[in-house]
């Protein structure tokens, strides 16, 4: 079933009150959620958070959801927001530290590969908001740039020329570490 | 050095975003170009780093609590009949009474498992008490959208009472079978909570071992089905079909 048409059934359901849905819906976004909250946080604790109040705010407000648009554009509209908000009011001023990145990828996870992913999520929060944003829309959570315009509402223009200088600083910065 | 042009159309490359005419312009720049080949590597170097970091897994609680969390909104214009019934314990019959009073339910008992087709405009019946250890659960739903019928069906199981509940919106006649029988049930009666739906066009029929409800509109019912084997919870396997004219919107087997 194409994603769209599942969704908007489930939040019919969910707006009938079937929990099940509800549960159905968290179990399809909860992980996409927390991934794009946290590549942008830098920390799995904050992205926790975010998420749990991006759901919440996602069913408090379930009735106001506009089913022409797309279910994921509008959950992750709230969770950029959220994330942002939560930048914004200084909950993320610690310093990444290796083991929560490292903590989070699972057991098997090589030791080589934690480093590579530190390294480049610190070179993710050397950009600004707005860069790091369509950077992880984009290659985190794999939105093409309209899909990135809907959810930011701003123009595709802008999503190309923030992308394109976000990618140039990253390579810098990334390269600058000796990773690239 | 590369120019701007060739700069924005090799971003454009790596993210696939490129149409053939303008891939057919970057394969010419990029032939006549060292610069612009040397560009396009480093940065299919960094978009491949970018791409194949794997997703983070979160924290195993973390569906859980923002299940326990979230506030369930009051449905608009519509109530669930089975959490209504799951809920019609002998502390709480005063409150749910009432409560189904003032929706203005039709609940009714057909003993005979070869009933005609009832006509059940304007009908008000009463509700009966469930018994004690006779709560229900959510055992398993359907949920379907097709051009000109949407909705969805969830079955609630107790012990030896099942309670089927349709929530549908359809802009034609579908008729919807419920094969009762061959799943080791009985017919209980259908609670019929009146959304917007066109009266005439409805009746419902039991016969053989199934249920066939014939309706338009935007309604939600509730069938509910008795365990005559009273070999306790669970193994019922409940066949739905849900068709509009010729055509089959659903079929599908609900497990409790």
């Amino acid at each position: 079933m194409n994603s769209n048409i599942r969704d908007q059934a489930l939040i019919e359901r969910c707006q009938r009150g079937d929990r099940k849905a509800l549960e159905e819906l968290v179990g399809h976004y909860e992980k996409p959620v927390f991934n794009a909250a946290y590549r942008i946080l830098g920390n799995p604790d904050d992205a926790a958070d975010a998420t749990q109040v991006v759901f919440m705010k996602a069913f408090e407000h379930l009735g106001q959801y506009d089913p022409k648009y797309k279910f994921f554009s509008w959950i992750y509209r709230i969770a950029v927001n959220e994330a942002i908000n939560q930048l914004k009011r200084g909950r993320n001023q610690q310093p990444l530290d290796d083991t929560e990145v490292a903590g989070t990828r699972g057991p098997d996870a090589s030791a080589e590969a934690g480093d590579l992913s530190r390294e480049i999520q610190e070179g993710l929060m050397q950009l600004t908001e707005d860069y790091r944003t369509v950077v992880v829309l984009r290659h985190f959570s794999e939105c093409s740039y309209r899909q990135i315009s809907d959810i930011l509402q701003i123009p595709e223009k802008t999503v190309k020329s923030r992308l394109y200088s976000a990618r140039q600083i990253m390579k810098d910065a990334l390269q600058a570490r000796g990773v690239h | 050095m590369v120019d701007e042009r060739t700069l924005d159309l090799i971003n454009a490359d790596v993210d696939g975003e490129l149409t053939p005419e303008q891939s057919q312009e970057l394969d010419a720049i990029l032939e006549a170009s060292a610069d612009a080949r040397a560009m396009r590597a480093e940065l299919l170097r960094l978009t491949n780093l970018l791409d194949n970091q794997p997703a983070v897994n979160p924290p195993a609680d973390l569906a859980q609590n923002i299940l326990q969390q979230i506030k369930w909104p009051e449905p608009a214009g519509s109530f669930s009949l089975a959490g209504l019934f799951s809920s019609f314990q002998p502390a709480t019959a005063g409150l749910a009474f009432a409560a189904g009073l003032l929706a203005t339910v039709s609940f009714y008992e057909l003993a005979p498992d070869n009933s005609p087709g009832i006509d059940t405009a304007g009908m008000v019946g009463t509700m009966v008490a469930n018994p004690e250890n006779r709560g229900t659960d959510l055992a398993d739903s359907l949920s379907f959208s097709e051009p000109g019928v949407t909705g969805s069906v969830s079955l609630q199981a107790g012990k030896d009472i099942f309670a089927l509940e349709f929530n549908l919106d359809s802009s034609k006649e579908v008729e919807i079978e419920v094969a009762f029988a061959e799943a080791g049930l009985g017919f209980g009666g259908i609670a019929h909570a009146v959304i917007d739906h066109k009266a005439a066009d409805e009746s419902y029929e039991v016969s053989g071992g199934t249920l066939r409800v014939v309706n338009q509109g935007r309604q939600s019912f509730t069938v509910f089905l008795l365990n005559a084997a009273s070999d306790g919870r669970g193994g019922k396997e409940i066949n739905i079909v849900v068709s509009s004219g010729e055509v089959r919107v659903i079929a599908g087997v609900l497990r409790g």
